[in-house]
């Protein structure tokens, strides 16, 4: 009984041992992972401050200022972009972010009409099993993004602004707060709320005029900020999915060593037996 | 002639960060000059060519689009895309050139047919000005 008890110890400690391993690396990939992506995330940060900077310039210096991007509209029919991660084993990242996003469908769709716009494949399985009218779906863009890729996005969106398809589209993405801490965000995006920048009082020269500056600005502006928010929400991914490999990793650890301590019980247990055993024969021949 | 600072700030990167004493740069109503004490002036800037002097030499770099903004403290330049002609690398902007043809031709919607010709543009201005320099 002992031995088969020990045989059965031993294996679930290899079994445990071959998770620690699947997980330790896991966690040492995210970390790599998340060391790009907070870089590509802080490079382009300088160039989306100027544009922003720019597009405030512009409403500041013009009070008359007027753009289908600014003017508020009846709101039927609201776009909600969903940014959620490309895999799983990432703690609660996917729950928290799709959580809110359903929160705000739910409260939304009471009085108006709501599209889903998911970004990454657990976003994208989250809405399809649900009844929810999808745009379109974007998966495993996440990693290796372009701003080109971004601007393909952001160029969809204001195609169908355009067309009066919609009247208001809001943004949930991720922030990767610090390597410990990832909040779910939303963001309004479109009718955008610039404040003007009231210090600023240059006279500018806009060619052709500050409207089209402005609105040939929206498009780059938009993808940035789609940029941004995909690339913010991949390093909040790798970041929350370092956390929870590092803790199954600990966890595994633990059980590792509690096992071990079993099994030496065990195996204590069988040699004491035999001697025992051993004992208890001779005296009875002596 | 008189420097003054500009900066070519790309979404991957700083491009450009320094003195010149004079840019040529396509807007969308035309080729623009700017030298040092230049009024502030804000301007769409489509795919084209760039022109930097510094030390009475011009350098030439290919923009994808972006927007040019001179005010009395700096000139900046926010573009999608930059790269010094002899930096360019023809065979990928030959291939992306034929790549957005093959799109322009297959494009169902209007959609696809501006990101299509907006990649074409782009490639042009590359192959463009890889034979600039």
């Amino acid at each position: 009984m002992a031995s088969s008890n020990m045989k059965d110890i031993k294996r679930r400690i290899k079994s445990v041992e071959s998770t620690r391993q699947i997980t330790k690396a896991m966690e040492l990939v995210a970390s790599s992972k998340l060391r790009k992506a907070k870089e590509k995330a802080d490079n382009s940060k300088p160039f989306f401050n100027t544009l922003y900077d720019t597009m405030c310039e512009i409403v500041a210096s013009d009070n008359t200022f007027n753009s289908i991007y600014t003017r508020k509209r009846k709101n039927n029919v609201t776009l909600l972009v969903v940014i959620g991660g490309d895999r799983g084993l990432a703690g609660g990242f996917n729950a928290n972010v799709l959580k809110m996003a359903q929160q705000r469908y739910d409260e939304l769709k009471e009085s108006s009409e709501v599209v889903i716009l998911p970004i990454g494949r657990k976003a994208v399985e989250y809405f399809e099993k649900r009844d929810v009218k999808i745009m379109t779906r974007y998966e495993n863009i996440s990693e290796s993004l372009t701003i080109y890729g971004a601007m393909s996005i952001a160029d969809k969106i204001i195609d169908v602004y355009n067309k009066d398809k919609i009247d208001r589209v809001e943004l949930f993405y991720t922030d990767c707060v610090s390597p410990l801490l990832q909040e779910a965000r939303r963001m309004p995006l479109i009718p955008l709320d610039i404040e003007p920048d009231k210090e600023y009082k240059g006279l500018t020269n806009y060619d052709p005029s500050p409207e089209a500056v402005f609105d040939s600005i929206i498009p780059r502006y938009l993808a940035g900020v789609l940029f941004g928010a995909i690339v913010d929400s991949f390093a909040a991914e790798q970041a929350a999915r370092r956390t929870a490999m590092e803790n199954a990793t600990d966890n595994a650890n633990e059980m590792i060593s509690d096992l071990s301590l079993m099994y030496n019980r065990a195996r204590q247990a069988a040699i004491t037996q035999e001697i025992t055993e051993i004992v208890g024969g001779a005296s009875a021949q002596g | 002639m008189k420097p003054f600072t500009l900066k070519i700030i790309t979404p991957e990167k700083v491009f450009f960060d320094g003195e010149t004493e004079q840019i040529i740069v396509r807007t969308t109503e035309g080729d623009i000059g700017v030298l040092a004490g230049h009024e502030n002036y804000v301007a769409d800037l489509p795919a084209g060519p760039f022109k930097v002097k510094s030390d009475g030499k011009f350098r030439i770099a290919a923009i994808s689009g972006g927007v040019l903004k001179v005010s009395k403290e700096s000139t900046t330049i926010l573009a999608m895309a930059a790269e010094w002609a002899e930096e360019i690398d023809l065979d990928w902007a030959k291939r992306s050139q034929e790549d957005a043809l093959k799109r322009l031709n297959e494009s169902k919607s209007d959609y696809e047919h501006r990101l299509a010709e907006m990649k074409l543009k782009r490639a042009l201005n590359r192959i463009n000005i890889s034979q600039m320099k």
